[in-house]
């Protein structure tokens, strides 16, 4: 950058921008290519769709609340159900970790900027642009019901239903075309995060000097890299079938609609990797931090992260048992199934240990990755459940997997996620979020998480299946449905207060200083919040903890470090 | 003056750092991008305008970057940070046998499990046998209870079969009996150590009730005609003799260390020099080290 750039007249002259006039400010944030705003944009992006996901999950509750509901129609419920689930995975889940990657990596490796910076800008648009393609539908789609048709046959979207014959008019197509293009977008922050990774790390900074959380983007970025791949091709295939009277997915004339179940889960299954792995990364620097311990095995971190990268991509079938596929099939993805289940187990191990006997202090964002790790448990242990191909056969598309894939992506992803707020709010805004409140958000929202989620396990051991509009009365399932509504309440209450929180310690809340948690990563070598070029001076880490090294200099960790 | 005191005087106060430019012309592609696809659910018009957009995107970026790329000067801005802990006091784990105080430092040798499993084994054959005198006026009702569940041609035999002598079903019985006890008394060996106060107690009582009561839920469903002839009462005085038996035989070996704390290539019985290292090379092991007290004496 140095001798080969150019300077621009005019240009952002500050270090830390005075806000100026509304439009000034906006213009600010539209033209930014730097990663600590993007990340910004990124998750408010997210928690915007979050809001948005989580009425529709409301309105599906309210639904299923008492027997023989008709609070909403049914092809209303359809759409719901499936914008609810696109959303969340692809408009909340990838974007809000991405938005975190993008703030966190290059300011823990002593770097300035990502490697591409205006691809990093083009990326967010382009998974912006994305979102707002697929509401669109809403208003622009039209389908079996006529105009403002949203999508509606499942986030999955299995063939034949989304065919011509079954999916008329545009309502898929908006659903494909807007996958494909957020899907670009997230190609290219992953490729921007491995190139950053690979090539900006600051002096001193080795590979198995990173921090845990740099390591776990990295291989997200590489397994987002290799299964975002599919599911585009798979869409474009489709987009054939429905303009072009291509015949991929259809049976009568040739086609298959098992090839876009199996392309669908070759991006489908890594995809609970992609999203689960930051929110591993979150815990994997909450945990030691307030433990007041460094990391329990470092290196068995590291390999058993990327053991999950590579053994995520061999386990798509599990999804499929169901098709009827032969026992040799059947044996092989219930085996590595199970495989992924240790590497799982390492990290639940290594983290224990690493609070085992350590000084533990409960802030809000350790209590969070106190409830993850709890969960994560009860989730993985029902991931082997379904595992059992058996097992899988008698609740596949039951509740029961409904359960199972919500103990993942909120008893675990959504955990860490608030606890990845709490933690770096103050780092990113200079501003203490409240402790109180956070309390607050933590015993509601957990209580309901339970009240929803835990009895989600016991209608659906009762026969529910997934995605029906009502039921009949007298089979058990009443009361239990009303728990789950009531419990869905109580979480959106713990989310209000989540919301206020934020949005009050951003105006009001106690001024943070750059190292409030007493942290060892380069983060809080900076002040709160980071000037636009992070470091003045890069900095030159001699081990793992480059803080406390600073911090302890009679005790540094180098001392010890292999 | 050395390169970090050369790098920080040309980033003092007033020095600036060159960043990429804020630029538009990504917004401006990906909005490109997002019509032309837009257009394909709406009218062909929406895609000409985002094709058209897209390359004004593109030429902007290119004119961005080439020949060469635009950036912004941002001043820097002198802001120490303090980097201090407010926790300064150091405590290192010992390294010690008491942290493994949870899991077993010793365990009883393999030999010891062995003996216990047969020991208990031939001691709840008693009951078992005055059970079958008693109830059925038999001894070979139980055997032939575990042996006739062992076999696949159980076939609701009725009770004076059950009572009879069959050599077939004695021999399955006495392979079930003879595995299960030794396989349970080597658990049991390894199990006691964790258990310091009462082993026998656990080992005797509590396991037997455990794994008894375990049975009794599952067993309606896993052989119901097996569960509807088990006396319970009497199944569990010959697991409760069992337990007894072989914890104490269990407990009356001496005990020896489980080599845990050893590195894995030594307890692969690998001898070199240098393989363990002294606990005087593993860095501090204990006490405090009070870095800012330190730090105050040297400033003093």
């Amino acid at each position: 950058m140095s001798d080969q750039t150019i300077p621009v007249s005019g240009s952002l002259q500050a270090a830390y921008p005075e806000r100026g006039t509304l439009l000034e400010w906006l213009h600010g944030w539209i033209v930014t290519v730097d990663h600590k705003k993007l990340g910004i944009l990124y998750i408010t992006y997210a928690l915007f769709f979050l809001l948005v996901g989580g009425v529709e999950a409301m309105l599906i509750r309210i639904q299923l609340m008492v027997p023989h509901n008709h609070v909403i129609s049914p092809e209303m419920y359809d759409e719901l159900f499936t914008m609810h689930g696109t959303t969340m995975v692809f408009l909340v889940g990838m974007p809000i970790l991405f938005g975190f990657a993008n703030y966190l990596v290059p300011i823990m490796i002593g770097a300035r900027d990502m490697a591409f910076p205006r691809l990093n800008a083009f990326s967010f648009w382009l998974t912006a642009f994305g979102g707002l393609l697929l509401y669109y539908s809403f208003l622009g789609g039209f389908g079996l019901y006529g105009m403002g048709n949203a999508p509606d046959v499942g986030w999955f979207a299995y063939a034949p239903l989304t065919g011509k014959s079954f999916s008329p008019g545009h309502n898929m197509d908006y659903w494909a075309l807007a996958l494909i293009v957020s899907g670009f977008g997230t190609v290219g922050t992953a490729i921007n995060i491995i190139a950053t990774t690979v090539s900006l790390r600051c002096k001193g900074m080795t590979f198995f000097r990173m921090p845990l959380f740099v390591w776990l983007l990295l291989v997200v970025s590489a397994l987002t890299l290799v299964t975002i791949t599919p599911l585009t091709a798979a869409q474009v295939m489709l987009l054939l079938d429905r303009y072009l009277g291509a015949h991929f997915f259809d049976a009568q004339a040739g086609g298959s609609p098992m090839l876009w179940i199996h392309f669908f889960w070759i991006f489908g299954h890594p995809e609970v990797y992609v999203l689960v792995l930051p929110a591993f990364a979150i815990a994997n620097e909450v945990i030691p931090v307030f433990s007041r311990k460094a990391i329990f095995g470092y290196p068995a971190m590291v390999a058993a992260s990327v053991g999950i990268g590579f053994t995520s991509l061999a386990v798509w079938a599990h999804h499929m048992f169901t098709v009827g596929m032969s026992s040799a099939g059947n044996s092989f993805f219930v085996i590595s199934t199970m495989v992924v289940g240790i590497f799982t187990g390492i990290k639940v191990f290594n983290w224990l240990a690493t609070m085992w006997g350590g000084s533990i202090t409960f802030s809000t964002p350790m209590l969070f990755c106190t409830g993850f790790l709890f969960q994560f448990l009860i989730a993985g242990l029902t991931g082997i459940m379904l595992a059992v191909a058996p097992w899988d056969w008698q609740l596949h598309n039951s509740y029961f997997l409904i359960a199972h894939f919500h103990y993942v992506l909120v008893g675990a992803i959504i955990m860490c996620i608030f606890a990845g707020f709490y933690y770096w709010f103050p780092k990113a805004t200079g501003r203490m979020m409240s402790e109180t409140l956070g309390k607050w958000h933590f015993w509601v929202f957990i209580i309901g998480f339970h009240m929803s989620f835990d009895t989600m396990h016991f209608v659906g051991l009762l026969g529910m299946p997934r995605s029906i509009y009502t039921y009949e009365p007298n089979r058990g399932w009443d009361t239990l449905n009303l728990i789950i509504t009531i419990g869905a309440f109580v979480q959106a209450v713990g989310v209000l207060i989540f919301v206020w929180n934020l949005v009050h310690a951003y105006f009001r809340g106690k001024l943070a200083g750059p190292d409030p948690w007493d942290a060892w990563t380069l983060e809080w070598a900076t002040p709160s919040p980071p000037p636009a070029y992070n470091f003045a001076v890069e900095p030159e880490v001699r081990s793992r903890r480059p803080l406390w090294d600073i911090k302890h200099p009679n005790d540094p960790d180098w001392k010890y470090e292999q | 003056m050395t390169e970090i005191s050369r790098s920080q005087e040309k980033h003092r106060e007033g020095a600036t750092i060159h960043l990429p430019a804020p630029t538009a012309w990504p917004i401006v592609l990906a909005f490109g991008c997002a019509m032309a696809a837009a257009g394909m659910v709406t009218t062909t018009g929406v895609s000409i305008l985002g094709a058209v957009l897209m390359l004004a995107g593109c030429i902007g970026w290119f004119r961005q970057v080439l020949p060469h790329e635009q950036h912004e000067e941002v001043p820097v801005i002198h802001r120490p940070v303090e980097i201090v802990s407010t926790r300064p006091l150091v405590e290192r784990i010992r390294l010690g046998p008491e942290h493994r105080a949870h899991l077993p430092i010793e365990t009883y040798p393999v030999i010891s499990g062995i003996r216990g499993g047969i020991a208990g084994g031939i001691a709840m054959i008693v009951p078992a046998l005055i059970y079958g005198l008693i109830a059925q006026h038999s001894i070979w009702y139980p055997v032939n209870l575990l042996g006739g569940a062992g076999v696949a041609n159980w076939r609701n035999p009725t009770t004076a079969q059950i009572a009879a002598f069959h050599w077939q079903w004695l021999l399955i019985a006495i392979a079930i009996h003879a595995t299960t006890c030794l396989l349970v008394g080597l658990i049991y060996g390894a199990m006691l150590p964790m258990f310091p106060r009462h082993p026998v107690l656990f080992g005797g009582i509590l396991a037997p009730l455990l794994w008894t009561g375990l049975l009794y839920s599952f067993m309606g469903i896993i052989n119901p005609a097996l569960d509807a002839r088990i006396d319970w009462g009497w199944f569990l005085v010959s697991q409760v003799t069992f337990g007894v038996v072989a914890g104490l035989v269990v407990a009356r070996h001496s005990r020896v260390p489980t080599g845990q704390s050893l590195p894995f290539a030594a307890r692969l019985g690998i001898e070199a020099p240098g393989l363990i290292i002294s606990k005087e090379d593993a860095g501090p092991r204990s006490g405090q080290s009070q870095d800012k007290k330190i730090d105050d004496e040297e400033k003093s």
